[in-house]
């Protein structure tokens, strides 16, 4: 266990001894802050028009999920690609730990970090929902908050864990990032592909089921939880991670 | 019985890199495992170590079996692979903590065998300077630091000596010596001379078997070791084998 921590902790300072993590930072903070001042100005422009669930704004876009969904594997494409290519990863694998322990490991520490991208948002918070200090009320409600920052946790692990999936299966880091992004757009290009579809029909729903941004568009900025969506993120994520230990294993019979 | 390995073999596709290896390494012995390039040394190492997996065969390590119980088996061995990978942007002290925090080793004894360590390989001038900034053999010192850093019983040193300038190769060798009073220790090496000074047995691999398997008396030169290996190695007309694809 106190060795799980110990790469834990290693793999999570690592992501800071490397450009890319500062990139990824502000890149993602220019995204997030840009859909903030969208939503502020909505949110004050005068007249009938108004907006009932700010988050929505932010989240239920499919302009936000496509960046996200391409800034997403780049913390990831190094996590097995370049232990791979610089040949660590013979150091880490003849350590005392297990397999599944790396990969516990190294997706605890990727998912920190997505935790640390998501924290300068909540400064927009008590702005957004009109936060009262005086009486410490906010003026929206705030439930939709805390469903759609559990919706993200969710959704995170899923493209996380896909990430480390083919990180697991590659040498270079590139490679890594460019198929987790092909394979990460499936679930966010649902939502633009063909919106001409029949409502009613079972392409229709296939495609609902699988498209994140319509989840967030229409549950989880809303306030409301579907099952669905949250057995969908996290089934997927474990099978990816049982995937991810099983490659690993493969070397035991190649 | 510290080693015991038993038939292995290593199949790397249709290639046979490995085939039919057996030999035994006593506690406390320190063996010098030769062979030329391609001849299976780099293999047997990994599979000794837990990295790989053998196609066939059981190698027992302290009476535990590699396959079955890898995990106990590694807490044992103390691995130096031939490349000596590290991560080049930590800084030495950082990196054996690391590597002491994975082998289990915590609190004021990771202290200790931290200071021990830095001490015995000469790193303790560069602790705190970045491994990417460090020359090769810097590099190779703290390669062997990570080896030692949980005592290990055994250590299984991948050409330790490989790319160091001859006052850092006599340092290695003397290091090694002493550390043959303590620990066993498995070598492979180029350098014969290395051997008859360090090594008490000496085991020398072609084309995947074992050649030769004896200990070395006092009287055993570096020439004499030379002329053996250079037989073995003619003996069955050397022809260039081509090295498979998927060796990672």
């Amino acid at each position: 266990m106190r060795a799980t921590l110990t790469l834990i902790r290693r793999e999570f300072t690592a992501y800071f001894y490397s450009p890319i993590a500062y990139v990824v930072f502000a890149f993602f903070l220019l995204a997030t802050g840009y859909l903030f001042s969208l939503t502020m100005n909505q949110l004050t422009e005068h007249g009938p028009r108004g907006v009932e669930y700010p988050l929505q704004m932010l989240l239920g876009d499919e302009r936000f999920w496509l960046i996200f969904v391409s800034v997403l594997p780049l913390i990831t494409m190094r996590l097995f690609a370049e232990e791979r290519s610089t040949g660590t990863l013979e150091m880490l694998l003849t350590a005392p730990l297990q397999d599944w322990q790396v990969v516990a490991a190294k997706f605890a520490a990727c998912f920190a970090f997505y935790a640390f991208l998501w924290l300068p948002t909540l400064l927009y918070l008590p702005v957004l929902l009109g936060f009262d200090w005086q009486s410490r009320q906010a003026a929206v409600d705030y439930r939709p908050v805390l469903t759609t920052y559990f919706g993200l946790a969710m959704v995170g692990a899923m493209f996380l864990a896909l990430g480390l999936f083919v990180s697991s299966l590659v040498r270079s880091q590139l490679v890594a990032a460019l198929i987790s992004l092909a394979m990460s757009l499936v679930f966010v290009v649902a939502a633009f592909w063909r919106p001409e579809l029949d409502t009613g029909s079972l392409s229709y729903k296939l495609r609902n089921f699988v498209s994140v941004p319509v989840h967030f568009h229409s549950d989880f900025t809303r306030g409301q939880l579907d099952s669905r969506s949250i057995i969908l993120y996290g089934s997927t994520a474990l099978f990816c991670l049982f995937l991810t230990v099983r490659s690993l294993e493969s070397r035991r019979w190649r | 019985m510290m080693i015991q390995v038993d038939r292995l073999t290593k199949y790397y596709g249709d290639y046979a890199a490995v085939r039919d290896v057996s030999f035994q390494v006593k506690a406390g012995q320190v063996v010098g495992f030769l062979g030329p390039n391609g001849a299976g040394k780099s293999t047997t190492m990994r599979i000794l170590a837990g990295y790989l997996t053998a196609t066939s065969g059981s190698v027992q390590i302290a009476g535990l079996d590699v396959f079955w119980k890898p995990v106990e088996v590694r807490r044992h061995i103390g691995y130096m692979p031939e490349s000596c990978p590290l991560y080049a942007e930590m800084r030495v002290e950082e990196y054996l903590r690391f590597r002491a925090g994975l082998k289990g080793v915590y609190g004021s004894n990771r202290r200790s065998r931290m200071d021990y360590v830095l001490q015995r390989c000469w790193l303790k001038d560069v602790r705190r300077q970045l491994i990417g900034t460090l020359s090769k053999g810097f590099r190779q010192r703290v390669g062997l630091a990570d080896a030692l850093i949980a005592n290990p019983k055994l250590l299984i040193l991948d050409e330790p000596t490989a790319g160091l300038d001859p006052a850092q190769i006599r340092e290695t060798r003397s290091l090694i010596r002493e550390l043959g009073k303590d620990h066993t220790v498995l070598l492979s090496t180029h350098i014969l001379s290395e051997v008859t000074r360090t090594c008490d047995h000496v085991i020398i691999i072609n084309k995947g078997q074992v050649a030769l398997d004896r200990s070395l008396k006092d009287g055993d030169t570096a020439e004499q070791l030379e002329e053996l290996f250079v037989r073995i190695s003619d003996s069955e007309e050397r022809v260039k084998r081509p090295m498979p694809a998927g060796r990672n």
